[in-house]
């Protein structure tokens, strides 16, 4: 079938576009140095040993931004992640408490949050008409109150025996443990999304759901196991949220869910669907960990924090989307 | 083709019947467990206690019906009646009145906010609101500068709670006339039908000559001044004004619309389905004690109900579908 | 008086970067049908919205009965008298018929909407156009068809003197054109002057009195419809002679490819066998709705089949998902390009890639070069015009968009080629290029099966023909005993007895 016009098609790669689309990122990085700058200057004790110190509690919600990442861009969402880290929390919390060793405990924990991961995968993928928000605002009211019953009227359990957790919470040099499993996972997570078939496949879905399922793309699988790792990853939170706070109570890791969306969002991924990269959202879930850091050491009020990070995630969607409508503006 | 438009028809219509039949059934099954729980004061009382949510619905009403979400309200809420508080301890106010016309506009205010941002800044309402869900909480915490107004420090804001006009509680009839006026606006203004327009289909508006971002604006704005309103009247219902009043029960106030027969994606719902909605909730809240339940287990069931409504609503269409393409004669 | 209702002239309306209308002149008589004809993007959709305010033109001057007028919203036109009738019902599918007609200028009683009077108006109206529906229906539970007739309420509520029909049959069974038609002639007759746009020439010959063609966003002429030929018209519109529309190559016809025995799918389709072999076009032709599409969806494993078997090179294929008839050479061309063909901001490369990337993958990890490689090469062979394989997909027409899908199609291994409504919203110019390579497939030993409602590209490239009607396949015909009355009495041919549609 030769080309009757003799037309050719050119395929090399533009430069100057892939330079636009790194554009984001390098923005991120700007943002990044500037707002350690600005920690040095507000906080006398902001230096890397101290930011390593007190960077786990903020790092963890780092498990949920890498799957949450991957929902936004299918075009999903799933508020239920908080509370998945919740019941898993308790659920390891008790077993220990139990005489249940640290190993098992912490399988308990993962196992608990991929069954709820599941659950929501499950109910989407068999009821592909239901809102995913409304879905997981449901699931998230439930685990929660499993967690509630599960821990009784108190409401909170501490951990008896913490000698594994101690093990997760240690640090190899300055760095804590969990800084280099982030570090492992955001690289996996990454290039996945970034380079392999499967990453593509997402990008189709959250682009163009009906069209990807017209071209073979298993789409409900695909979102099934999005949801079942958003599962595991958040009882890996859990897990090392755990060794932090010796415990859990009914309030633990509520607000998760915002803060990974809110990384996910600031980091330039689109909430529509099919829009943005991975990179942009460790990028910036790094600089949200410097900033609440530096803020929480000059002794901000934490619902002063809460404050700012509402505003953060609402501007990261709003200004881009002022300065699109102005260029329009200036281009009609 | 007729028949099945009619059999459809009533379906759609008789979704409040239908409601209304699990609402007296339920209402049955307690009576035979507790004898004094249709007793006029015993009715009171649980109206009283549900009144703040019974109002909110109606705003979620109007934000569902769009197509849209609202998880702030019970932030506004709080950050409404801790300024309420925090105005009548230190003296400032002490106008009955005029507190609840501060706790308005303080709502108006985050609704207008919210608004904004959603029908301009194009921003998705689960987002934004997620964040102003923390900004606004987070307001009443500043509010509040970590005190809380108790029942001494309220004076005769909290009697507002406890008089009654014509035999019916106060805060009762704030309830019956806000029902009373969306009611009306609902089913019989262009407003009202407005809403229904873009909640269906928002592309075809501009058409018809209605500007879709205005209604959005406005439907938030409502939603705001409704839990504003809603804020005061916890204050004095509760008789205390605390930072984490009212905490996540915009799950409660969602649950009323979604077990209502509102529907999450748009376009369908009425204000007499919200109210049986409202009233289901408040109704299994009372019950669930009765019939053996914790108290602690309060938040999952209502979890499940909404999961086992919203699941139940895709089945029984399917089924109705299903019926449908077998009628076909080939 | 002035003759004309309405006139338009040197109208030019400027996009960023596009002249969309330049330079347009068109008259309307009173009480007058007039077609507006010309090839997708030749600025027929720019022009309507100009006369319904919804775009302002830079130049050019717009009178209603003799006075100048200057449209600034919807509204002020609606108000003058013109109402529009979009080709995609712009309907609320959750409120009912009468609210939908009456949306924006409901019949009030003080500050309340007066119900009972918007019902008993809109029954009135529906009457008018012996509508079988009540005005409390729901919009929702209409058929495309009664649908249509609500915005022909609509726009008769407004007391429009100028309605304006856009493409008004793209979506209607015959049956239901028929219907169209007669609506068309009473609004005729009781002094509404109609303006008219529509691909099909049946519209135009059957109801217009004068045609006006437009072209590259220029107005090009306008003639009696009784004076012009077919081709002087399709001259007219693609500025060219099309000396061979349907390039039907001579191939020698292969063994069986592809077998269906008795499939069924409550609702849909029943008991419909057939089979094609490789060199071969089977056209699939009926009624918009007689289930030819589900069917083709039923094989390529999208819905499932109720009862029945597909088999392909003589083995039986159970397809449960696009990707088990993918793997299997199975490739469906699906209607809507836009919803299931393509992802529209994606660049062409990706699309044509995307069913395929697994092929090239090593260990899981895309091959970017040979992906480039390998689209270029395809999309070059079908002759797209673009300039990188970068381009996004929604810049180009759509007959270009369909080259992409059939790129992507030619990317996997294939076997059998299902290509659903292939020339839809094609202009002619391109519509003559889908159909050379459609034979160019049939050519290289690909079994092709082409489902269309256009009678002329049926009969032009089909082998055989095979016609379903209600869910049922009423007939197959071969190429040389087939005509258009045969196949269109096998198309209705039920449709006397059950009256279901």
């Amino acid at each position: 079938m030769a080309g009757k016009s003799g037309r050719t098609i050119s395929n090399t790669p533009d430069k100057s576009l892939k330079s636009r689309l790194l554009c984001w990122e390098s923005m991120m990085i700007l943002l990044f140095i500037l707002v350690n700058v600005l920690c040095i200057c507000i906080s006398p004790t902001y230096n890397i040993r101290n930011v390593f110190r007190e960077m786990p509690k903020y790092l963890i919600e780092m498990f949920l931004l890498f799957p949450m990442a991957y929902i936004l861009v299918l075009g999903d969402i799933d508020i239920s992640v908080g509370a998945i880290v919740c019941l898993s929390a308790t659920m390891a919390s008790i077993a220990t408490n139990n005489g249940v060793p640290f190993l098992v405990a912490a399988v308990i924990a993962i196992v608990v949050g991929m069954l709820c991961g599941l659950v929501n995968g499950c109910i989407l993928t068999m009821f592909t008409e239901l809102p995913p928000m409304i879905v997981t605002l449901a699931t998230q009211i439930i685990f929660f109150g499993i967690a509630e019953i599960a821990l009784g009227s108190g409401g909170s359990i501490s951990l008896t025996d913490t000698a594994g957790y101690k093990a997760i919470s240690a640090k190899i040099g300055m760095v804590p443990v969990v800084f280099f499993v982030v570090i492992v996972f955001a690289v996996i997570f990454t290039v996945i999304l970034s380079r392999t078939t499967f990453g593509r496949n997402v990008y189709a879905i959250g682009s163009n759901r009906v069209a990807a399922y017209y071209s073979g793309v298993p789409v409900q699988r695909i979102r099934l196991l999005i949801f079942t790792a958003t599962g595991l990853m958040a009882g890996i939170c859990a897990l090392f949220l755990t060794s932090i706070l010796y415990g859990a109570n009914t309030t633990t890791g509520k607000g998760f869910e915002m803060d990974a969306i809110a990384m996910a969002v600031f980091g330039g991924i689109s909430t529509s669907g099919g829009k943005g990269r991975l990179l942009g959202g460790i990028i910036s879930g790094f600089t949200i960990v410097c900033l609440r850091i530096g803020l929480g050491q000059i002794n901000m009020h934490p619902q002063l924090i809460l404050i700012i990070l509402g505003i953060l995630l609402i501007a990261a969607v709003l200004v881009p989307n002022i300065s699109m409508a102005f260029t329009k503006k200036k281009t009609a | 083709m007729k028949d099945k438009k009619s059999i459809l028809g009533k379906i759609t219509a008789s979704r409040e019947a239908s409601l209304m039949i699990v609402l007296i059934i339920l209402c049955f099954v307690i009576q035979m467990r507790n004898s004094s729980f249709l007793t006029p004061s015993s009715i009171g009382e649980m109206l009283k206690n549900n009144a703040v949510i019974m109002v909110m619905t109606l705003g979620m009403l109007n934000v569902l019906l769009l197509g849209g979400i609202d998880i702030s309200i019970a932030s506004t809420l709080a950050l409404s009646g801790m300024s309420v508080g925090m105005l009548i301890k230190r003296g400032i106010v002490t106008n009955t009145f005029l507190c609840f016309m501060i706790a308005i506009l303080i709502g108006a205010v985050c609704g207008a906010i919210v608004g904004l941002t959603i029908s301009k800044g194009r921003v998705l309402p689960i987002i934004a609101t997620m964040g102003f869900m923390y900004i606004f909480r987070g307001a009443a915490y500043m509010v509040s500068s970590d005190e809380w107004a108790g029942a001494d420090a309220l004076g005769s804001f909290k009697d507002f709670a406890l008089n009654s006009v014509l035999g019916i509680n106060n805060i009762i009839w704030i309830v019956i006339v806000c029902y009373a006026i969306f009611f009306i606006v609902m089913k019989w203004t262009k407003v009202g039908r407005m809403v229904y327009a873009v909640g269906s289909n928002r592309e075809a508006t501009m058409i018809s000559g209605i500007r879709a971002d205005r209604v959005e604006f406005f439907v938030y704005l409502i939603m705001g001044i409704l839990s504003g309103l809603a804020g005061a009247m916890a204050v004095t219902v509760y008789a205390s004004a605390q930072p984490n009043m009212m905490y996540a029960k915009e799950m409660d106030v969602i649950a009323a619309c979604v077990i209502g027969g509102v529907s999450t994606t748009g376009g369908r719902g009425s204000v007499g389905g919200a109210l049986i909605g409202a009233l289901i909730i408040a109704i299994i809240a009372k019950a669930l004690p009765l019939v053996g339940i914790d108290a602690i287990a309060q938040n999952t069931v209502k979890g499940l109900i909404i999961l086992v409504v919203i699941v139940l609503n895709v089945v029984t269409q399917r089924t109705m579908d299903k019926n449908v393409l077998k009628g076909r004669e080939m | 008086m002035s003759e004309y209702i309405l006139e338009l002239q040197g109208i030019t309306k400027i996009f960023p970067g596009v002249k969309a209308l330049d330079n347009v002149h068109f008259q309307l008589k009173r009480g007058e049908v007039h077609a507006l004809m010309g090839e997708n993007g030749a600025g027929k959709s720019t022009f309507i919205k100009v006369i319904t305010g919804v775009h302002k033109p830079e130049f050019g001057k717009m009178f209603l009965e003799g006075k100048e007028v200057k449209f600034k919203t919807p509204k002020d036109a609606q108000e003058s008298g013109i109402a529009a009738v979009y080709q995609h019902p712009t309907s609320y599918p959750h409120l009912s018929v009468a609210e939908n007609i009456f949306k924006g200028h409901e019949p009030m009683k003080g500050p309340m909407i007066d119900w009972k009077k918007m019902n008993r108006d809109a029954d009135a109206l529906l009457q008018q156009l012996n509508a079988d529906f009540k005005s409390v229906a729901e919009m929702g539970t209409l058929s495309v068809a009664q649908q249509q007739m609500v915005e022909i309420a609509k726009a008769l509520s407004t007391n429009a003197r100028i309605i304006i029909l856009d493409e008004p049959t793209a979506s209607l069974t015959k049956r239901e054109s028929e219907e169209l038609y007669k609506i068309v002639d009473k609004l005729k007759e009781s002094g509404v002057s109609v303006i008219f746009i529509s691909h099909r020439f049946e519209d135009m010959y059957r109801l217009a009195s004068r045609v006006t063609v437009f072209r590259d966003s220029q107005y090009i002429g306008t003639y009696n419809v009784d004076e012009i030929t077919n081709n002087d018209l399709i001259k007219a519109m693609v500025g060219r002679e099309i000396k061979d529309l349907y390039p039907k190559p001579e191939v020698e016809i292969g063994p069986e490819l592809l077998r269906v025995e008795g499939l069924s799918r409550t609702g849909y389709f029943k008991d419909i066998s057939f089979n094609v072999r490789a060199g071969e076009i089977v056209g699939f032709t009926g009624l918009v709705g007689a289930g030819r599409t589900e069917v083709m969806e039923s094989i390529c494993g999208i819905t499932k089949a109720d009862a029945g078997k597909v088999f392909l090179e003589g083995k039986e294929l159970k397809a449960k998902s696009p990707q088990d008839a993918s793997k299997n050479g199975i490739i469906l061309l699906p209607e809507d390009r836009q919803k299931q063909g393509l992802i529209m901001d994606w660049s062409l490369g990706r699309n044509v890639t995307l069913p395929v990337i697994g092929k090239y993958a090593k260990y899981g990890f895309n091959n970017e070069e040979a992906e480039r490689e390998v689209s270029k090469e395809l999309l070059e062979s079908v002759d797209t015009k673009a300039v990188s394989i970068f381009d996004k997909v929604n810049t180009l027409s759509g007959g270009n968009q369909q080259k992409v899908v059939v790129a992507k199609a030619l990317a996997q291994d294939i076997k059998v080629v299902i290509m659903d409504e292939p020339t839809k919203g094609v202009d002619v110019g391109a519509k003559a290029e889908i159909y050379q390579i459609m034979g160019e497939l049939a050519k290289q030993g690909y079994a092709v099966i082409m489902v269309s409602s256009e009678m002329p590209e049926i009969l032009g490239m089909s082998d055989r023909i095979i016609v379903m009607c209600n869910g049922k396949m009423t007939g197959e015909l071969l190429c040389h005993e087939a005509s258009q009355e045969g196949i269109l009495e096998l198309a209705m041919e039920k449709h006397n007895g059950g009256n279901n549609s």
